[in-house]
């Protein structure tokens, strides 16, 4: 049992890493804000975040060891059998699953909900394995553009399409748009309030815009011969489009002028702070105060476009040139 | 008198420092023209430091250093139009198909896309990638990646080539492809700047020689004024085997 111990203790430190990305809880936008003000109702929501949080960490801990490494040791049928039992205890899912057999058998938890999250679970385990595939086949879905950035675009694309804060902004977008084909009418200020709900979901992006691409791709950016305003002008399109596509059946005007307001500001954090980022997570903005700063100034232009006139659409554009300008020159 | 052949690479003083540490110490060299300049040294000599500060990658502390004429600072936009680089970490999108990279290259470098798709089909094939062609960079090996980056160096058709370590964790068949397609690029006027740990594969091909040894050159010559072997000659100037018992290796003690 030496050996699987040994294993176990690797794993433990692996699966402990892991879960230090979760601390972008701390500095995403929309989880600080919609914690703020609606922390009364938002049950609904917080389940809907505690499935996409947990949903990845729902993997098996032993996929921490490369394959390749965990066949070549010399372990025996029963440590593998011992490894097989005792790796799930290293994910907390485990414990919480634990905890809520406790509680169903003292019937505060229906033996239903707890199958049903066990299954989730059971199921989670099982897809961590085919997870790669399925990705594959997603991100070939992203088409191309074309043109000088075209390729870059697309790649940004799949880049926001690897992070939790996409999925959750178009759970919002559908579920908004599925009501209102469901012949609702919804007023034009929840239209409002649903697509600055989606732009906050998207917002902490725009403050690690390079953060997906790892050193090689940092050092690519470097070897191309491309101005800085070009590599975050492609980088802005994927948020851009990203953006319209998710508030197009709300109101597209609000999202671009939010989209607009927040990548003027993230820039700033995206190019002076390179701050790596975990797929399949939050992503982590750069701090409270500059998260602050970012919704606040999108809440105004947005509300000013929506609310007042369409020509503040002029100032957001303004502002977000004067920003790609700047901070492109920097990049370069 | 021969036309003197014009220098392509040329370095006067040229030092990276990293704090208190050289990592490359007043290197002063000159590479002329169409030749393959192997540059050779241990690991954490200076020498992916020395290709970093001549593409562009980081900045040389002090000193100068050109390349096709051109300023490195100064000329840092101009230069990466003319150069084409295998870097130290390959510099892939894990997010990108080994084709979409090609394809990514061509549109930067201005190429129409009937050329890039042309030259990518070509460089697919030579360099024994088209079975990998829709492959992401994320789930390709080692040997696949440093391919792509290869084929992307090569794909704008540079007047220089950097290429860092571009013959380790590759085939023997595309190894042999890529030295033969260095010579023939050198034949046509191209330079190719390298670096490499294979000594006995660099001295079939390359036309000069320079050793870096703790940031500072040890040797530099042209592969005919090499006295002896190249091995030989690093060993007895950079560095000598280390020569440990591992008397516990083969005794019965597990």
């Amino acid at each position: 049992m030496v050996r699987v111990f040994a294993v176990l203790n690797a794993v433990w430190r692996a699966t402990r890493r892991g879960q230090g990305s979760f601390l972008s809880i701390g500095t995403n936008n929309f989880l600080i804000f919609t914690a703020y003000f609606l922390r009364q109702t938002g049950t609904v929501l917080y389940l809907l975040i505690a499935l996409l949080l947990f949903f990845p960490l729902s993997a098996d801990p032993l996929r921490k060891i490369p394959r390749e490494r965990l066949v070549l040791w010399p372990l025996e049928r029963r440590e593998w059998w011992a490894l097989r039992i005792l790796s799930p205890w290293l994910n907390p899912i485990m414990w919480l699953l634990a905890a809520a057999t406790v509680w169903a058998v003292r019937r505060a938890v229906t033996w239903q909900l707890l199958a049903s999250v066990a299954g989730l679970f059971a199921l989670s385990f099982l897809l961590s394995d085919l997870g790669g595939g399925a990705w594959d086949a997603l991100a070939r879905r992203v088409p191309g553009f074309g043109g000088l950035l075209g390729e870059l675009i697309r790649k940004n694309l799949r880049q926001m399409l690897s992070t939790l804060d996409f999925w959750l902004a178009l759970v919002l977008s559908v579920a908004t748009t599925i009501y209102r084909i469901a012949d609702r009418p919804a007023p034009p200020e929840a239209l409002l309030m649903m697509s600055l709900m989606i732009m906050l979901a998207l917002s902490s992006y725009a403050q690690c815009l390079f953060g997906l691409d790892g050193a090689g791709g940092l050092t690519r950016y470097r070897l191309l011969p491309l101005h800085g305003w070009q590599i975050l002008l492609a980088k802005d399109a994927a948020f851009l489009i990203t953006a319209l596509a998710l508030t197009i059946t709300l109101n597209p005007l609000v999202g671009l002028s939010a989209a607009l307001t927040v990548l003027a500001i993230g820039h700033e954090q995206s190019v002076k702070h390179l701050k790596p980022q975990v797929r399949w997570r939050f992503s982590t903005g750069a701090s409270l105060g500059n998260g602050v700063v970012q919704v606040a100034a999108m809440f105004i232009a947005a509300n000013g476009v929506a609310g007042t006139s369409v020509l503040l659409m002029i100032p957001c554009a303004a502002a977000y040139a004067v920003s790609v300008w700047w901070f492109g020159r920097r990049l370069s | 008198m021969p036309d003197a052949v014009p220098t392509m690479i040329s370095c006067r003083d040229l030092t990276c420092r990293y704090g208190e540490f050289v990592a490359v110490d007043c290197l002063t060299l000159n590479i002329e023209a169409g030749s393959i300049c192997a540059f050779l040294g241990p690991n954490g000599a200076g020498k992916s430091t020395t290709v970093k500060m001549l593409t562009g990658l980081i900045a040389p502390s002090s000193g100068s250093a050109t390349v096709a004429g051109l300023d490195v600072v100064r000329d840092a936009l101009k230069i990466k139009q003319r150069i084409g680089v295998l870097p130290e970490n390959l510099g892939l999108f894990e997010d990108l198909t080994v084709e979409e990279h090609l394809h990514l290259t061509g549109a930067v470098y201005k190429l129409s896309s009937a050329d890039t798709k042309d030259r990518s089909n070509q460089l697919l094939r030579a360099l024994h990638l088209e079975h990998g062609r829709h492959t992401f960079a994320s789930r390709c090996s080692h040997g696949m990646r440093k391919k792509t980056s290869l084929a992307m160096a090569l794909l704008p058709n540079p007047q220089v080539l950097f290429l860092d370590e571009p013959l380790e964790a590759i085939d023997p068949v595309t190894a042999k492809t890529i030295t033969d397609l260095l010579v023939t690029l050198s034949h046509r006027g191209i330079t190719v700047f390298l670096t490499s740990h294979i000594l006995a594969a660099v001295e079939q091909f390359a036309t000069r020689v320079v050793l870096i040894r703790k940031g500072v050159v040890a040797w530099n010559s042209t592969i005919a004024e090499v006295p002896g072997s190249l091995e030989k000659l690093y060993f007895d100037l950079v560095e000598s085997p280390a020569v440990e018992d591992l008397a516990w290796l083969g005794s019965s003690q597990s």
